[in-house]
């Protein structure tokens, strides 16, 4: 169950929203199909919202320690410009 | 200044053709080689090609003459760097001067876009570029990886349109010398880190800002080339301005004009992706309320037929019947039960009559069985009289039943006597 969940893209899952209004509204669906419908509809409405909340704004760049291993270290940017506040101190490549 | 001490003058016209001889009949001026950049780029339609060509420092209007420019190989090219041998002309009645080219000469670049013209044909021939590789960009990507020099303008671009659309989005900068000794070198560097499954990235953008075509070079390198073509991860390719395109530009997924424009078209706007799930769901959600009022219309419809609004009314008259015949069959029940009951009161009591029907039965019984008692033959018996038998059992009633020497049985009130038949008389 969360597997097929997991796999589901945003994608599908907005298609699939689609499909649904469109057998909704061309569809000679009876009630009890039209709230079947309705209720996978709502649970799609609850995924797609989800997911685009999935991600966490995070600006990272990757820099090479004195042990040859590469990490990650959280940067802090400027929205307006998009600048990265760094103190000069940022490696300018992995090699 | 009074007009009695008016100086020695000359005119405009002889100035500027004093000027146009000292320019024209310097040999520093004439037949010269002169490195530039083109801008304002004309290709008139007669025939004459006219621009600027400018450096860090200067700038000159260049005419290049059709009879002279016939013999051009190639295409002179809006920001390209030539090489052109010119002479300087003054131009009188616009008080400019220009340079008048006779030849040009692509600027070391020459080579080096000869060899990327050969690059180019080998890796095709590799079907590097083929479409069939191409892989879709996704459309929600969650985690963008860039490869970029992490001061250069193409990051800050990028960020800064990425946070604009998707304030949510992650971010992961591999730096990278995007020109000079090393470039490719780091930018394949960068490119193959984040295709390590850990960093889990959905989309690389790989690329530089605006920059003349030697700085841009490193992105026509082999090495880079190829790792915009290996890349697992789908990876758009976003160097300089609009009008260079480098070879990794035709290696990745996609290619974008600028780094701008990669954000742009990698990133989707969050707010139109909610206002698009909201508007799905909201004309999901009017049809299933259309659908079921519908549904209620209909059964509203039913449900007010006179039928259901007052059932008793349609049963009413049978009911009326229904009840009657109830009434009646009460009624004529109540009178049988009634005789019934009556009949019942007027027997007597039943014990009572039962006993003296008895106790009579036995008197009667008794007195037949008086007169039984006078029939017995064993009263007759008692009396002196016996029964007399054959063999067999069978009574002997005449002399005629009987023979001489018969053995017969004679029976007693109080036992049985055999006997033979010694004779008999008849009487």
């Amino acid at each position: 169950m969360k597997k097929s969940a997991e796999k589901k893209s945003f994608e599908d899952a907005l298609k699939e929203l689609e499909e649904i209004a469109y057998r909704l509204e061309n569809g000679d669906l009876g009630l009890d199909e039209s709230i079947t419908e309705f209720e996978k509809g709502i649970k799609l409405t609850r995924f797609c919202h989800d997911k685009l909340e999935e991600a966490e704004r995070k600006i990272e760049i990757l820099q090479k320690g004195s042990d040859g291993e590469v990490k990650a270290k959280k940067v802090a940017v400027k929205d307006s410009t998009g600048e990265i506040e760094d103190n000069n101190d940022l490696q300018g490549s992995l090699l | 200044m009074s007009s009695s001490n008016k100086p020695e003058y000359v005119s405009v016209t002889e100035l500027t053709k004093q000027l146009k001889y000292v320019v024209e009949s310097n040999a520093l001026l004439n037949n010269v080689w002169v490195r530039g950049e083109i801008y304002n780029l004309t290709y008139h339609s007669s025939g004459h090609i006219y621009f600027t060509l400018k450096d860090d420092g200067a700038v000159i209007s260049a005419v290049y003459f059709k009879f002279a420019n016939k013999n051009l190989k190639f295409r002179l090219e809006e920001g390209m760097s030539i090489l052109a041998l010119g002479s300087i002309t003054v131009f009188e009645k616009r008080g400019s001067y220009q340079i008048n080219i006779a030849a040009v000469q692509q600027d070391g670049a020459g080579e080096l876009q000869q060899r990327i013209e050969e690059l180019k044909k080998r890796l095709s021939a590799e079907e590097i570029f083929d479409s069939i590789h191409k892989k879709k960009l996704p459309f929600l990507p969650g985690r963008i990886g860039l490869v970029t020099s992490p001061t250069g303008a193409a990051v800050k671009d990028i960020i800064k349109v990425a946070l604009r659309r998707y304030s949510n989005i992650e971010i992961i900068i591999a730096p990278a010398k995007v020109q000079g000794d090393g470039a490719a070198e780091t930018i394949v560097r960068g490119i193959k880190e984040l295709n390590r499954a850990e960093y889990k990235i959905d989309l690389i953008i790989a690329g530089r800002g605006g920059g003349s075509f030697e700085d841009l070079f490193a992105f026509n390198e082999e090495t880079v080339v190829r790792a915009f073509f290996e890349s697992e991860v789908p990876i758009i390719s976003a160097v300089g301005h609009q009008i260079d395109h480098p070879l990794s530009d035709d290696a990745a997924d996609v290619f974008a004009p600028t780094p701008s424009a990669a954000a742009e078209m990698a990133i989707p706007v969050k707010e139109d992706l909610v206002g698009e799930i909201n508007y799905l769901y909201g004309r999901i959600e009017t049809l299933i309320f259309n659908k079921t009022e519908s549904y209620r219309s209909r059964i509203d419809n039913i449900t007010g037929r006179k039928i259901f609004m007052n059932p008793f009314e349609l049963t009413g008259y049978r009911d009326m019947i229904l009840s009657d015949i109830e009434n009646r069959l009460a009624m004529e029940m109540k009178e049988i039960l009634s005789v019934k009951r009556r009949n019942f009161m007027i027997i007597p009591d039943i014990t009572k009559s039962v006993r003296s029907l008895v106790m009579s039965k036995n008197h009667q019984y008794n007195l037949k069985i008086q007169a039984l008692e006078k029939l017995s033959p064993l009263n007759v018996m008692k009396r002196g009289y016996s029964i007399v038998t054959d063999e067999s059992g069978n009574l002997i009633k005449s002399v005629e039943d009987v023979d001489i020497d018969q053995c017969i049985g004679i029976k007693l009130t109080d036992g049985k006597v055999s006997a033979n038949v010694i004779s008999k008389i008849k009487e």
